[in-house]
């Protein structure tokens, strides 16, 4: 692999982490995402400074190019998590909706006064 | 409860349904975005010509003065804090019909296209058939116009027949009555909003169904909600949903 492109990659990859170990100072980030995000970048950096563990890894399933290795688990990592994130999103819209409702009920039976049963 | 003769009933359900109706309590739910110009028309419909329902506004959020018109008129009025769309809003109904106890919840739009006069006799059905929903339909004994619209109720329709047996008319008609398990039903389960592909799975868990004729105006304030690619975007989940997603639903009863 050309070097101007290792080191692209690698500072691609720097990057990405660098980001991740901010967002996790800043506190941005729950600390169960935080690992998941942690051990992606760190991955990232990881493949970056030593190409060979792909090469080999690519020998070894049967795949041909080991770039496309790489798209494949990266790909399959992200759709599980993007899958995660829909049905997290869903429950917290869920909670979401039980709470307002609630609210909204409860002012609603404080402030008619009147008991409206049958 | 006082009876009064409802326009639009026959008598023969008339007769049947007298003396049963008068200790049923029935809630009629008005979801209301921003209906400013029309929820006092829809609320007085129903005292005028529905006098035995109780009435609940759930103000969606509202960014006009909806909620304040409602206060005027001491309607009862669940107000949500923000907009949660037209489920979250028709749920809060269900929530507070089952909080107190109603035997019977209806489905009422604000903008003015039902008519409160059907909401006695589809009770009035609910109790002769048993039925667990009973559909206002504007194409019982009526047929649909030929109209790009009346084809994807055509086609919800058939989808709907050859998955659950249950044949419903007018699928996407946004009036329903709903009994007292199904008000547990939707007032509970986070994910059954008051759309044909949840008739459907309302159909599959084991509801009964029923329709009634009933006339419905040209809406008389804001405007349809679906634009050319909301239809098809619209179609499109309902179809999916009724003959993909459904099979893999827990039932809802």
């Amino acid at each position: 692999m050309a070097i101007g492109l290792r080191l692209v990659l690698l500072a691609g990859a720097v990057f990405i982490l660098a980001f991740v170990l901010l967002k996790i100072r800043r506190a941005q980030l729950q600390t169960t995402d935080a690992v998941f995000w942690f051990l992606f970048a760190g991955c990232l950096v990881l493949l970056a400074i030593f190409p060979q563990i792909v090469y080999h890894l690519a020998g070894f399933i049967g795949v041909e190019s080991p770039a496309n290795l790489v798209f494949l688990l990266i790909l399959g990592i992200l759709i599980i998590r993007l899958l995660n994130i829909t049905v997290e999103t869903a429950r917290l819209k869920q909670k979401l909706d039980r709470t307002v409702q609630h609210i909204a009920l409860q002012e609603a039976d404080g402030s008619v006064g009147k008991d409206d049963e049958n | 409860m006082l009876r009064m003769c409802v326009p639009g009933s026959d008598r023969a359900t008339e007769a049947i349904a007298a003396s049963d109706l008068k200790d049923k309590a029935i809630l009629a739910i008005v979801p209301a975005f921003n209906e400013e110009s029309s929820i006092v028309a829809a609320v007085e419909d129903i005292r005028t010509h529905a006098p035995e329902a109780d009435i609940v506004v759930v103000n969606d959020g509202s960014k006009d003065r909806t909620l304040a018109i409602c206060h005027e008129h001491g309607y009862d009025v669940v107000s949500l804090p923000v907009n949660l769309g037209l489920a979250g809003a028709f749920q809060t109904g269900m929530r507070y019909a089952l909080e107190h106890g109603y035997d019977y919840a209806v489905q009422f739009d604000a903008d003015g296209q039902h008519s409160a006069a059907f909401i006695l006799p589809m009770v009035e059905v609910a109790e002769r058939d048993r039925a667990d929903i009973v559909i206002g339909s504007r194409f019982l004994t009526k047929s649909k116009p030929h109209t790009a619209r009346m084809a994807g109720s055509i086609l919800i329709t058939r989808m709907i027949l050859y998955t659950t047996r249950a044949k419903i008319s007018d699928p996407t008609s946004g009036m329903r009555l709903f009994n007292k398990k199904m008000i547990r039903s939707f007032a509970t389960d986070p994910d059954l909003s008051p759309e044909p592909d949840t008739m459907a799975h309302m159909a599959r868990s084991g509801a009964r169904i029923s329709e009634i004729q009933v006339d419905m105006r040209e809406r008389t304030s804001g405007e349809s909600y679906l634009n050319l690619s909301r239809s098809v975007s619209y179609m499109l989940r309902v179809c999916i949903s009724i003959l993909f997603v459904q099979w893999f639903r827990k039932k809802a009863i």
